[in-house]
């Protein structure tokens, strides 16, 4: 059993021991100090040069917004689009072009698998949009109303549950089929100027695609990070 | 110029109306197996008089692992004991159902196909885990309650004293089965098979000693049958009755299995299930008397295969009514547990003070 200490110094003493075992804390710190390294070596070169040995300075956290031009990339989740349920996880990325109106084109590829009692789905699908939009830019954000339109590319494999314990094979087994759905999403934009050219976004709001003649609405969102020149 | 805003007028059209042809969860689901049914002969010269036309349909049965008990199988010369037998007792070697898999309604030529979406669920599927079998039995019934299932009944049981159990009146079923591809290990059978794995050779789950193993997955397997003497001779020895090879065969799941109407009586077990898999019997503490029209009832020594521990100890045993669905005995003794009348302490011991109306002899306590 570990004896009771009975001062702040007698405590002390014992960290500074040789054999004292590395802790949990100093591994946090090493984390810590190397997320601040990886900030500060996103932010622009030249406040490392004003400034040679300080880590963080007054002009660590300044933005530039003067670029017309964004790139944005991130994770993406959302509904699928040809399946009754689920989740979609994958990844999007994408161009923005305008100040306070703007135009720009996305791509994202999302899948999700999900099951009924005789089938395993797992649909990919292939979102390909051009964007129009309105922002306005209050302070360090950026807020904006984002239409997209254009089609989804369906990938689906289906597999029939138990029939490989049957012994079925072939298309009796596993089928696979493509298809391509117009579709259009509306999401509201929010980003944040983080430091130098870089914004965290986010974004989300609902879809719809033509599936089989009929409407089928979802919702689509995102988080990433982008780059504004 | 002309000819490129066409095509692209073309790709707008297809892609505000999209193409393609994913399914999701719908669209048709293709079976993990297909038993095509045959069934021939005049239905008219078995048929059983019903109160309306007839509506035969084919049903995928697959069998449970029961043992029947030792009253119904051990050799009597008493008569009366011989004809709760018959009143009471079904085929100690017979198909015993455990659940409905497939229906499906047979056609004016007496064909049918029962498609198997589903595999039998491991409750059904006797082994292990790396060598496990189900077998099934195809049954052409007359769907006389509508439901579009063959409905299984269940023996009715009596109430004892013990723990003041009710009378168990039982399922009744009107569905009147007039054929089965396998109904008794003591005939010639044709079933459907499922094996996952190995199979075991020495497990005796409706034996087919002396044929091939089945097939792996589905298959649809047959054998000659044996008689009882030669399963009695082969349980003495511990081996398995065994087939005639010559009669055995091992096919794929398409092979066409067929079978004969028949006349319904010697059928009926084969809508009938039984109350516990293990096969266990349940003893009751008599109560009232019990009225006994349409029964059979006898006195009987416990079995204890000449262990000598029932000593000369005797039960009462009552079948069913005869015109239950499903045969079934219920078994009083005077002193004994509900699942054993040899155990200690009894559960219940009123050997010196017997109700009035016990009928048979009196007996010791121990």
């Amino acid at each position: 059993m570990p004896r009771v200490l009975r001062s702040f110094a007698e405590m002390a003493g014992l960290t500074r021991a040789k054999d004292f075992p590395t802790s949990g804390h100093n591994d946090r710190t090493m984390w810590r100090t190397a997320g601040l390294l990886a900030l500060c070596a996103a932010s622009p070169a030249r406040a490392l040069a004003d400034d040679a040995g300080t880590l963080l300075t007054d002009d660590t956290w300044n933005y530039r917004s003067a670029g017309h031009l964004a790139v944005d990339g991130g994770l993406v989740v959302g509904f699928p689009a040809a399946l009754p349920t689920g989740l979609s996880v994958g990844a999007g990325a994408g161009v923005t072009v305008g100040d306070a109106l703007t135009w720009g084109a996305r791509a994202s590829w999302v899948t999700a698998t999900e099951s009924s009692l005789p089938w395993t789905v797992t649909q990919s699908d292939l979102r390909l949009r051009v964007t129009g939009g309105l922002q306005a830019h209050p302070g360090r954000g950026t807020i904006g109303l984002r239409l997209g339109l254009g089609g989804t590319m369906v990938h689906e494999t289906r597999l029939r549950n138990q029939g490989m314990r049957a012994g079925l094979t072939g298309s009796e087994l596993e089928t696979s089929a493509f298809a391509l759905l117009p579709a259009a999403d509306l999401e509201a934009v929010v980003a944040l100027h983080i430091a130098g050219p870089w914004l965290l976004t986010t974004s989300g709001g609902p879809s719809l695609d033509i599936h089989d003649g009929a409407l089928h609405g979802g919702w689509t969102a995102e988080l990433g990070v982008a780059w504004q020149p | 110029m002309a000819a490129v805003s066409r095509a692209a007028l073309a790709a707008l059209a297809v892609l505000a109306g999209g193409c393609g042809n994913v399914s999701g969860f719908g669209g048709s689901v293709p079976p993990l197996a297909a038993v095509h049914v045959q069934v021939t002969g005049d239905f008219a010269s078995v048929q059983a008089p019903g109160p309306a036309a007839p509506k035969l349909a084919a049903a995928l049965v697959w069998g449970a692992q029961w043992l029947t008990e030792p009253l119904c199988v051990v050799p009597t010369s008493d008569a009366q004991v011989q004809a709760l037998i018959a009143a009471g007792c079904r085929d100690p070697f017979g198909f015993v159902p455990d659940r409905v898999a497939v229906n499906a309604p047979l056609g004016p030529d007496g064909t049918a196909e029962l498609d198997l979406l589903d595999l039998p669920a491991a409750d059904v599927m006797v082994g292990g885990v790396t060598a496990r079998v189900a077998y099934a039995s195809v049954v052409v019934y007359d769907d006389r309650d509508g439901d579009g299932t063959l409905t299984l009944g269940r023996s009715s049981r009596l109430g004892g004293l013990d723990n003041a159990r009710p009378d168990d009146t039982g399922v009744q079923t009107s569905d009147v089965v007039y054929a089965a591809s396998f109904a008794s290990m003591t005939a010639p059978d044709v079933r459907l098979a499922y094996r996952e794995g190995g199979f075991d050779r020495t497990a005796a789950f409706y034996p087919r000693a002396g044929c091939g193993d089945p097939l792996p997955r589905f298959s649809i397997v047959s054998a000659g049958g044996f008689s009882a003497m030669a399963a009695v001779a082969a349980e003495l020895s511990g081996q398995l009755p065994p087939e005639d090879p010559a009669s055995c065969q091992e096919q794929p799941a398409d092979a066409p299995v067929t079978l004969a109407y028949r006349a319904p009586a010697p059928l009926h077990e084969l809508a009938c299930q039984e109350r516990t898999l293990d096969s266990s019997i349940r003893y009751r503490e008599p109560d009232a008397p019990i009225d006994l029209t349409r029964r059979s009832a006898a006195c009987a020594p416990v079995p204890d295969f000449g262990t000598g521990q029932a000593a000369g100890m005797i039960q009462w045993v009552v079948s069913g009514r005869s015109d239950d669905s499903c045969v079934g005995l219920t078994h009083y003794v005077l002193r004994g547990c509900s699942n054993d009348p040899l155990c200690q302490p009894p559960e219940w011991d009123i050997t010196k003070t017997p109700p009035s109306w016990w009928p048979c002899a009196a007996q010791a306590s121990r």
